[in-house]
């Protein structure tokens, strides 16, 4: 029946877009990011159903599109510019097999970041965007939220629709998202057109965030407390009543900490103490390796050269011996062990010319959100109200990414690369809306002379 | 049970979405700039 289902959503995905090629976009945003050819066990998972819409969303736009609006970015071009230096690395990569595998779809990520924007024409369809990506990952955190809510939760133990534990279905990486699109669901529900703002919109959109911060708890990764402290602090900034906001949150998490579970509470203390923690102490040991491998290859080592690496950890345990404590210092040895940052991923795979172009794509986005915002904010005419606080939430959900990436390899997470696609489409689309505007000059003051006096 | 509820409630909304965006004609032609701007020296035509 799930089956059944699934596979009448993808066909009527690909039937609508016959008619408006535009959602042959947005079938390819809910395959890549619910992959339900992992839910389902038939037909969708026999055929390349993600391949599919990549080429229908393509070819609708070059077949069918009007182009004339459409502009290529420098940010853009910076994406260009990572998948051509991605694909040299990988040619020369230290595991050859292995990085053939993540290029297979690290390609895929950025040429649809490339290519999102250029179909983001209209305002309706940067919010249709917007939207079908927070449904689709909805299904994943409601998913998770109430399994957590239920007592399923666990570290790695949370299992999302399937046993699977890659791209979003991992509990790190799915707890970092879950917090990044916090700020577009709150934009959804007050500036939505396609469900205009009622109390269904704020009642579901209210339990959605609900579920995104059940979603930390429900996966006990350490990077969602992380990042849900950097959202409720970025939140301070558009807050009307600040006051009330941080009271209203002291008093959440106080009410909140005793229905945590103890082995939640007993993991997130390991945040202060990571020496205790092995898994924080590896963590460590691999980004200085990395800085070491960089030494020597300053052009990276192409996808997954972290399975090169070979560390000596050092564990820290403490022993009671009747009402003494000692601390036993122990040593194991690791190997093949990941990168569990985005910024020492970008480092060790594709070097300092691949991290600094990577930088660059993420603070260049900061940056045009805070211009868009600082621009448009003052603005209170009809239909000019929505791009600020957009540019604001695209903006956090950015830092809030970029935060959780110092503990999570998700550089090359294709969620995210939605968002930059998301963000270039509104600075873009902006950039051209200013340029229409008629351009209010001050006029000359001219002496007019009657016709009578100028006849004589 | 739990799988098929987060499945289907969100499914609902993005079917009703998908339904409403395909009647509106602004998803693909922005309002506000169309007609498109004529080009500078040229008179714009007559009715």
């Amino acid at each position: 029946m799930l089956n059944l289902a699934l596979t009448a959503v993808v066909a009527l995905l690909f039937v609508i877009g016959i008619r408006r090629p535009f959602v042959w976009v947005l079938a390819y945003l809910y395959i890549d990011i619910l992959a339900p050819q992992k839910v389902s066990w038939g037909f969708l998972s026999a055929i390349p159903i993600s391949l599919i819409a990549f080429i229908l969303a393509f070819a609708g736009w070059a077949l069918f599109d009007d182009k004339r609006d459409s502009r290529f970015t420098l940010r853009q071009g910076l994406i260009a510019v990572l998948l051509v230096y991605c694909g040299l690395t990988t040619l020369g990569a230290d595991f050859p097999v292995n990085a053939g595998e993540k290029w297979a779809w690290v390609w895929k990520a950025l040429v649809f970041a490339i290519f999102l924007p250029l179909t983001l024409r209209t305002r309706l369809r940067i919010e249709a965007a917007a939207l079908i990506m927070v449904l689709t990952i909805g299904m994943l955190i409601i998913d998770g939220g109430i399994k957590t809510l239920g007592g399923g939760g666990g570290y790695g133990t949370l299992r999302l629709f399937v046993d699977d534990n890659s791209g979003l279905y991992e509990g790190s990486i799915i707890s970092a998202v879950a917090i990044a699109v916090i700020p577009l669901i709150a934009w959804l529900m007050k500036h939505g057109t396609v469900f205009p703002s009622d109390w269904r919109v704020k009642l579901f959109g209210a339990a959605l965030i609900f579920s995104c911060l059940l979603i930390p708890i429900g996966t006990q990764a350490r990077t969602g407390l992380v990042c849900i402290a950097v959202v409720a602090v970025l939140s301070l900034r558009s807050v009307k009543r600040r006051f009330l906001y941080v009271t209203l949150a002291a008093l959440a998490v106080v009410v909140a900490i005793p229905f945590l579970p103890a082995s939640y509470t007993a993991r997130m203390s390991t945040i202060e103490n990571h020496e205790s923690d092995q898994s924080a102490s590896t963590r460590v040991e691999v980004w200085k390796w990395t800085l070491d491998y960089v030494r020597e290859h300053p052009f990276g080592g192409g996808f997954d050269a972290y399975r090169g690496n070979s560390i000596r950890v050092e564990t820290r345990k403490a022993v009671q011996h009747g009402s003494t404590v000692t601390v036993e210092v122990g040593h194991t040895y690791d190997k093949a062990r990941a990168y569990h940052s985005s910024y020492f991923e970008m480092l060790g795979e594709q070097g300092w010319p691949g991290l600094i172009v990577w930088l660059w794509l993420m603070l260049s986005g900061l940056w045009q959100m805070e211009r868009l915002r600082q621009r448009w904010k003052r603005r209170t005419g009809e239909g000019e109200t929505w791009q600020a606080p957009l540019a604001e939430a695209l903006q956090h959900s950015l830092l809030v990414y970029m935060v959780g990436s110092l503990f999570v390899g998700i550089a090359f997470q294709p969620f995210c690369y939605m968002l930059i696609g998301l963000q270039i489409g509104l600075w873009s689309y902006l950039q051209r809306i200013e340029s229409q505007r008629p351009q209010v000059r001050p006029q000359r003051p001219r002496l007019i002379v009657p016709d009578a006096v100028a006849a004589g | 049970m739990v799988d098929i509820f987060a499945l289907t409630v969100p499914h609902v909304a993005l079917l009703i979405a998908l339904w409403r965006l395909v009647q509106r004609d602004d998803l693909d032609r922005e309002g506000g700039t169309e007609p498109r701007p004529t080009r500078p020296g040229r008179e714009p035509p007559r009715a």
